[in-house]
């Protein structure tokens, strides 16, 4: 029999349908029910346009669209023949707020979804706290704003640049953001210093000693026999170009190089009801995204252990994006430490109007690469295209060939499999634009 | 006619330009009366407090946090907590003898029933919320409200989400407050966004949630007048709430994200007064939606001064200088964004150097977005400002900008004359 159950929490709403069989998930199919229509929207007007109706695709990553925007844009301008030499501040301004808004994304997800669905799965003494993860999130967002404007929905990227010129006091104000959101992660999630849990090289590290909710929620994981649950393909995709991670493509630890050409979509499978979602694929298979396949691809002592003996499970998911807080903390830390504020913001760019050409922007949004392709003709979008990273593993395919989630999901309990499906963290609103 | 004529007709014409351009921008653009008399506030006062006392006898709402023990656990001290009541009696423009009132609103926060839907949107008003732009005690405020009632965030999911629903429906009935966020897709007999176990159509969903509510607060750009969404084409058909629901008092709080000060604003006057704000003609609360941006811009002076940004990145740029010329909207955008700023008031896209797209003005996705400097957007009138006044003021303010950045552009260029050693 099939059965429907509605996923809330997730930025929208999804609808999973289980096949059960003496107990057990034998398959699942997903279901997006909403669409805004975002790329026909785009099509027709000017492409600076895109700038300010991107970054609204998504009100929890919208800055990531913002920026896979502006790349697109500054693309088409290489394309072109006019290529864009951003300066160093320019690019480390943009990786900041972009991890700032991963780290928002991560907190929010740990304290209002993961912690209190685990909870209910183990009843365990797991506590749920959400407003913790309110508050921190609203720190990130703060140093966001500092060179943002706002968040969500900030449209301060341009092709060139920036359109902020930060003082040396807007980038003390950052780093007190910064170093308030530390201690407050050591203090409340770790119940130790940043840079020990960094060291971390073994699931063992996870001291049982001191108690937080970092070493609660491991326990928790094991106690749910999540490190034996929610294996997918264990094959990770990274796509976007950051310094903080590789683009790389792996099949179990092996290490491939990647080309964007390859991505393809295919429509969702969905039965039971109508759905607005695509998969997303490369060289016509299914791959994991997100914090995981980041962590895989620069060989983290800790996340090669947890691979070894977990491989690619709910445990090793779940715990790959708590370690990416600590690891996007410190590495922002540095990065405004290192920006020379005497540089240039923008550089000139000629005139939209006269740019003609096709562009692609990728970047690591917090559930993994986001592609925006854009065509331009004299200034004017003449197409636009998006895939989202919960395309890639929230797609929903069929049972010939099931994608990361519906293999993740299968052989387990419908309870279990719920939380596996949160485990990849779903956006609704990404998924279907 | 002759040269001199000629000279003095021309001139005669830019007087009155300059004129006209110090009439408009001089003008008290922000016609609310903020002062409307002792009988009216001892009136006011009067009703608020029987009111706030008649709530002190109710019961908290089942699983309603309390607010004291929730500021007690985040540190939050009676003197900041009166600080913060303070600062919103200032916004809602009452008197300061207010204060001790909206206090005890606030902690009555729990009393209030506010039912909030999510339709066909993004999620950000949400997050906006969530992540708390407002000060912190705002976030506190909106963070019970929200996590106990909010479809996207509340603990429970599918069909006990929906008991949960039909229970606060039931035992509310045209007391509780509906907070609306997202658009509502119309084509395709509303297919294009389903909710709940259901599956109900959005339509259909916000007419049956919304019948039984004392006032619907549509929040965000896209639940008030459409949003993105509605952008050409509209591929879905996308309208706002107050384009399917007739009958009933709307509150709108547009921008993209709305404020969530703006937002603890409305549910305050709500639990002060039983009543909604007072509204502009396209009902948005006065408190908030009365003044334009440009009349509190930080960079007001500079635009006054003739000093704009030519180009991204330039001296301009560098000295915050005014943003028109590279598409600011601030001179028709109605919002209290130069005041209240985002992120717990860290900054504001005018504060970047970005310059306001008119998130809180109807159409601003097609209209208003991007580098179009005002006079070449293909803005019509706006379809409304703070009630007649204002809105006649906005008719001519297009107008009266066109002028305003001609004569501007005429002293650049002088100035540029100068600096390169040419005659003037």
């Amino acid at each position: 029999m099939i059965t429907r159950q509605l996923i809330e929490q997730i930025e929208g709403e999804a609808s999973v349908y289980f096949d059960i069989k003496e107990k057990k998930v034998n398959f699942a199919t997903v279901t997006f029910p909403h669409f805004r229509g975002m790329e026909s929207i785009l099509e027709g007007k000017n492409a600076l346009d895109s700038l300010v109706i991107s970054p609204r695709v998504c009100g929890i990553c919208g800055h990531a669209h913002l920026m896979a925007t502006v790349r697109a844009l500054e693309d088409a301008y290489k394309n072109a023949g006019c290529e864009i030499i951003l300066s160093e501040k320019a690019e480390k301004i943009r990786e900041f707020t972009l991890i700032m808004e991963m780290i928002q994304n991560h907190f929010k997800w740990l304290y209002i979804v993961i912690i209190p669905e685990l909870a209910k799965l183990t009843n365990s003494i797991l506590e749920k706290k959400p407003l913790k993860g309110a508050y921190a999130a609203s720190l990130a967002a703060k140093a966001i704003a500092i060179f943002g404007g706002q968040w969500p929905h900030s449209s301060y990227m341009i092709p060139g640049g920036v359109t902020c010129d930060p003082t040396q006091i807007d980038i003390l104000q950052a780093q007190n953001h910064i170093d308030e959101l530390i201690s407050f992660f050591e203090r409340e999630s770790l119940g130790i210093a940043l840079d020990k849990f960094l060291s971390f090289e073994s699931c063992k590290d996870f001291n049982k000693e001191i108690q937080s909710d970092i070493t609660l929620l491991e326990e928790s994981l094991i106690v749910a026999d999540m490190n034996h649950k929610g294996l997918a393909y264990d094959r990770f995709i990274v796509m976007g170009e950051h310094d903080f991670t590789h683009v790389a493509k792996l099949k179990q630890t092996r290490a491939f190089g990647v080309d964007s050409k390859y991505v393809s979509t295919v429509e969702a499978y969905s039965p039971q009801e109508n759905t607005y979602a695509y998969n997303a694929l490369y060289k016509d298979e299914y791959y994991e995204t997100g914090p995981l396949a980041r962590m895989m691809s620069i060989s983290l002592p800790i996340i090669k252990n947890m691979h070894r003996r977990y491989k690619d499970s709910a445990y090793s998911r779940v715990m790959a994006r708590v370690f990416e807080i600590g690891y996007m903390l410190n590495y922002a830390k540095e990065l405004l430490q290192n920006i020379d504020i005497l540089q240039e913001s923008v550089v000139n760019v000629a005139d939209i109007k006269k740019i003609s050409a096709s562009g692609l922007g990728i970047v690591e949004a917090p559930r993994g690469p986001l592609l925006h392709n854009i065509e331009i003709k004299q200034g004017i979008i003449q197409n636009y295209k998006i895939i989202t990273p919960t395309q890639f593993n929230i797609g929903s395919s069929t049972i010939e060939k099931p994608t990361s989630v519906q293999i993740a999901m299968k052989g387990t309990t419908k309870e279990d499999a719920l939380f596996i499906f949160r485990t990849f963290d779903v956006c609704s609103v990404c998924t279907t634009h | 006619m002759n040269d001199y004529s000629f000279n003095v007709k021309k001139e005669l014409a830019m007087a009155d330009r300059i004129e006209g351009v110090k009439k408009l921008f001089t003008s008290k653009s922000a016609r609310v009366e903020t002062n409307k008399g002792d009988a009216y506030y001892d009136k006011l006062f009067q009703t608020c407090q029987a009111r706030v006392e008649e709530l002190k006898t109710q019961q908290p709402i089942n699983n309603r946090l309390d607010i004291e023990d929730v500021l007690e656990a985040h540190g939050i001290e009676r003197r900041d907590f009166l600080k913060w009541a303070s600062a919103v009696t200032g916004m809602l423009m009452l008197p300061a003898s207010f204060t001790p009132l909206v206090a005890d609103a606030a902690l009555l926060m729990n009393r209030a029933p506010v039912i909030w839907l999510e339709l066909q949107d993004c999620a950000g008003n949400s997050e906006a919320l969530l992540r708390s732009d407002g000060p912190k005690i705002d976030e506190i405020v909106l963070d019970i409200i929200s996590l106990e009632f909010h479809e996207t965030l509340q603990a429970a999911s599918g069909h006990q989400a929906e008991k949960q629903l039909e229970d606060a429906m039931e035992h509310f009935k045209d007391k509780y407050l509906l907070f609306v966020e997202g658009s509502i897709p119309m084509e395709m007999d509303g297919q294009y966004g389903t909710i709940g176990a259901s599956a109900e159509t959005f339509y259909d969903h916000l007419m049956r949630v919304s019948k039984h509510a004392a006032a619907i607060v549509a929040v965000g750009s896209c639940a008030t007048f459409g949003g993105v969404p509605a952008a050409s084409p509209n591929p879905t058909g996308a309208v706002g709430v107050m384009d399917v629901i007739k009958g009933k008092p709307i509150i709108n709080i547009p921008a993209c994200p709305a404020n969530p000060a703006n937002m603890v604003g409305v549910i305050i006057h709500y639990i002060l007064t039983g009543q909604v704000p007072e509204l502009d003609s396209l009902l948005r609360p006065k408190f908030a939606f009365g003044y334009r941006i440009h009349d509190n811009c930080e960079r007001r002076a500079h635009f006054d001064a003739g000093e704009y940004v030519e180009e991204w990145g330039d001296e301009g740029a560098k000295n915050n200088f005014c943003l028109y010329k590279v598409g600011c909207k601030g001179p028709m955008t109605f919002n209290n964004c130069s005041i209240v700023r985002y992120n717990e008031g860290v900054n504001w896209p005018i504060g970047v150097g970005r310059g306001c797209i008119g998130c809180s003005e109807p159409d601003f996705w097609d209209k208003y977005a991007y580098e179009r400097p005002m006079a070449d957007a293909n803005i019509k009138a706006p379809t409304g400002g703070v009630e007649k006044t204002v809105d006649e003021f906005g008719l001519g303010l297009l107008t009266a900008a066109g002028i305003g950045i001609g004569i501007h552009a005429v002293a650049s260029a002088l100035a540029g004359k100068k600096e390169d050693g040419g005659e003037v």
